[in-house]
């Protein structure tokens, strides 16, 4: 059996946290605040400790935070409708661009594999790449309104150019880049309410969802020419929702993330709980089956707004609540 | 319903929906009726009747938000098209010729956009003055009087640019938002000016009034006294291949407040002008030729003719060329467009003696939009002049136009319009003998007072919006 300890709890956040981010090398764990405020909080002689506050960046709340693959650039999308790109030079960060365009609050922000790209979303419906010159110029290369709602998350194939967002109106996106300007080549459509996030995984063939319809759902990529006989159109793959999680979650479920290394999933939840599903031996590719391993019942005071697997540590998450509080948590077999 | 206006309105919420966080908040007007009053009842249809205390029933009419309360409005549009659909559409067209045909009470002008006699052409196997001759005994049967050609009244929106340029320039030391120009023909580019970045770009923005606009000063005011006849016993349509068009011919600075008339009363797109054809069950191909009105139709001879620079007005290719002439004595021949990021954003450079004497650049959809307005914040736009164009790839991809029906693609039909619309022979705005004249007989010449007020218009910055409703995180 599986079972999730407490290792720590961080308070330094005045209000709602809502996001927390590991440095690609996982040393570093980013949060951001509806205090307007980044933390940055790193081991210091096997004690974790608050390294540094990012303030002045944002006029209101820190919605989402994103670190380059590189580790040296942070990203963060607030409801002051604007990203701010920091730049970690020895230790110390400094905003270096602020990327404006958006009519209203940034949901989130994330950077592609290669680092060249970000995409951000916003509650102005639209989904906006934007393009790294090398002088360090963050440009507008597309801004894309296949949404008809509020977009919660974008987020890059772990290896291709693709992007996925969802949204409001229930719906999951993919895109590509075709014919000089990027497109929704896909549409997925099974969750009866707002799809809240979306996770790849390592692979980048699966994608998970999870949203207020209280469920979490296993999407299957399927390319031209599959042997299942799948129906493709042109090029481009199709994403068939494999599998539904219901009746395990008792609120929203607002965040999902697939561990790289065991393949877990773990879930942050309106209830307060945070839950880890394992996909189960005998599970197969067109019909996976994930089992709940274990569940956290009063993680956090209220709601769970997110977790995160550390990169390099499989056994290590982090999670922060509106309850003010991050915390870390070793998974034990 | 879909939105069919452009890339960059939609962001600005000229929609027609309301989200769920966006509600309109524009205040309504009611017209309070003296009386005691009764209940009201919702029928199944969803018509509000009022019942009185004697049983009598009454429709209650539905509060309606006029397009200028939207315009005015930094909130949401809420049914922008609805509003559009019954202030300028074919069917108000029909509306007023149904009344002409009764009562003679208005002359009715149609002036043609060359990006729709393209479209249409297109789809209808066409030549552009086949499409023209055809156009103009489609709508005289509607009865028409007159069709006329806005490449005519583009002259003028050339002319004016140029000359503006040429001013702007000189006066750059001391004017800091001389330059860059941005141009002012797009009004989805306009509104979204307007609405989202005020002031810190309006001042850039070029004051020369669009092709359309001046078509509607040129009949609403010249035509006019010539005919002996007052602003609004003149119907004026225009076809367009943009939706934003009719925001622009309903914006308060086109409207003559003496006549209560606008200076065009109506835009249809393309795509209306197709739908009027199905409804009188006509194939364009098939109806007769008639002559073209000249009077205010770009033509040599009898031949119409175009502007060189592309299917967007060629505003940068006749810019550049006067302003090398003016300010540095150079004769350009041939402008040589670089792609940059992506095929909508193009640069073009005139140097002399290694040295850049003019930087121009066109700036099609949203995206590029964006970087160009980002840039200009920043202080960091190196450009002299940009052809700003809210659709990617311009004017003849408008929301307005024609959609393909078989199984050709947008773009393949994209390319075949903008191949066709470059098959018209050109004529340099300055060389047009009518153009001249008409300088002189109606606006004293020019750079004149006249030509100033008449082809000139002015920009107001939206203030934002900032009660409790739209602050929601």
């Amino acid at each position: 059996m599986f079972r999730l300890e407490e290792i720590t709890t961080f308070t330094g956040h005045n209000e709602a946290v809502w996001c927390v981010a590991w440095s690609p090398s996982g040393s570093l764990l980013a949060s951001c605040s509806g205090d307007k405020t980044i933390r940055i909080w790193g081991k210091e002689d096997e004690k974790w400790v608050c390294k540094t506050v990012l303030t002045d960046g944002h006029s209101r709340t820190i919605r989402y935070i994103s670190w380059s693959p590189c580790g040296q650039y942070l990203a963060s999308a607030s409801f002051d409708a604007t990203v701010v790109i920091w730049s970690r030079k020895d230790g110390v960060f400094e905003s270096i661009a602020t990327l404006e365009g958006h009519e209203n609050e940034v949901k989130a922000v994330n950077w592609s594999s290669s680092g060249s790209l970000i995409a951000t979303c916003s509650r102005d419906k639209s989904v906006w790449i934007w393009e790294v010159t090398e002088d360090e110029e963050y440009e507008c290369a597309s801004v894309m309104s296949s949404h008809s709602q509020d977009v919660k998350h974008v987020t890059w194939h772990p290896h291709k150019e693709i992007l996925a967002s969802c949204s409001y109106d229930d719906t999951i996106k993919l895109y590509k880049e075709d014919n000089d300007d990027w497109t929704c080549f896909d549409t997925l459509t099974s969750h009866d309410s707002t799809v809240w996030k979306i996770c790849f995984d390592q692979s980048g063939s699966r994608l998970a969802s999870c949203g207020d319809d209280q469920t979490v759902k296993i999407w299957q990529e399927y390319v031209p020419g599959n042997e299942e006989g799948v129906l493709t159109k042109g090029n481009d793959s199709v994403w068939k929702c494999v599998c539904t999680l219901s009746g395990y979650h008792e609120r929203s479920i607002y965040d999902i993330c697939w561990n790289v290394e065991t393949g877990h999933l773990v879930t942050a939840c309106g209830d307060d709980a945070i839950r880890i599903f394992a996909e189960d031996s005998c599970s197969s590719k067109n019909e996976p089956k994930f089992n709940l391993v274990t569940t956290v019942t009063h993680a956090h005071a209220q709601d769970v707004n997110a977790v995160a697997w550390n990169p390099k540590i499989p056994t290590l998450l982090a999670s922060c609540s509106d309850d003010t509080t991050i915390k870390l948590w070793r998974i034990i077999e | 319903m879909a939105s069919q206006f452009s890339g960059a309105l939609q962001l600005t919420d000229l929609d027609d929906y309301i989200t769920p966080s966006q509600e309109c908040v524009k205040p309504v007007k009611i017209e309070r009726r003296p009386g005691k009053v009764g209940k009201i009842r919702i029928e199944d249809d969803g018509n509000y009747l009022e019942v009185s205390e004697e049983g009598e029933e009454t429709k209650l009419e539905k509060a309606k938000i006029t397009l200028n309360d939207c315009l005015a409005c930094s909130g949401c549009i809420t049914s922008a098209e609805t509003v559009l659909i019954t202030q300028q559409s074919q069917d108000e067209l029909y509306r007023v010729l149904q009344h002409n045909s009764t009562v003679v009470q208005k002359l009715v002008v149609v002036s043609l956009a060359p990006q729709s006699r393209s479209s249409l052409a297109v789809k209808y196997n066409l030549s552009l003055s086949q499409t023209s001759y055809k156009l103009t005994t489609f709508f005289k049967n509607l009865g028409v009087d007159y069709v006329f050609d806005t490449n005519y009244s583009r002259n003028f929106s050339l002319i004016e640019c140029c000359h503006e340029f040429v001013r702007r320039y000189k006066e750059r030391e001391n004017d800091k938002t001389a330059l860059p120009m941005l141009a002012s023909a797009c009004p989805g580019w306009i509104c979204y000016a307007e609405k989202t970045h005020g002031s810190y770009i309006l001042p850039y923005i070029s004051t020369t009034k669009s092709p359309q606009q001046i078509m509607g000063s040129l009949i609403k005011d010249y035509y006019c006294k010539q005919q002996g006849c007052t602003p609004d016993q003149i119907y004026h349509v225009t076809v367009m291949p943009c939706f934003d068009k009719k925001l622009e011919a309903s914006r308060p600075d086109f409207y003559n407040d003496i006549y209560s008339t606008r200076d065009v009363d109506c835009v249809i797109t393309s795509g209306e002008v197709d739908k009027m054809l199905e409804k009188e069950k006509l194939n364009l191909a098939e109806i007769t030729d008639s002559p073209l009105d000249t009077l205010f139709s770009n033509v040599i001879n009898e031949d119409l003719v175009s502007h060189e620079g592309g299917g967007s007005g060629g505003y940068l290719h006749h810019i550049i060329k006067y302003a090398a002439k003016q300010l540095f004595e150079l004769d350009i021949q041939n402008i040589q467009y670089n792609v940059l990021r992506n095929k909508d954003f193009q640069e073009v450079v005139i140097e002399k003696d290694d040295q850049v004497l003019l930087k121009m650049a066109i700036a099609y959809g949203f995206r590029n939009i964006q970087n160009i307005v980002q840039k200009i914040k920043r202080k960091k736009c190196q450009y002299h002049f940009v052809e700003i164009m809210a659709c990617p790839s311009g004017c003849n991809n408008g929301g307005g136009q024609l959609r393909p029906e078989s199984d050709e693609t947008v773009n393949e039909r994209l390319i075949r319009v903008n191949e066709l619309y470059q098959t018209e022979q050109t004529l340099d705005p300055f060389d047009n003998s009518n153009v001249k004249k008409l300088y002189e007989e109606w606006l004293n010449g020019q750079e004149s007072e006249k030509a100033n007020s008449l082809l000139h218009t002015q920009y107001h910055e939206v203030e934002k919006m900032t009660n409790a409703l739209n602050i929601k995180w």
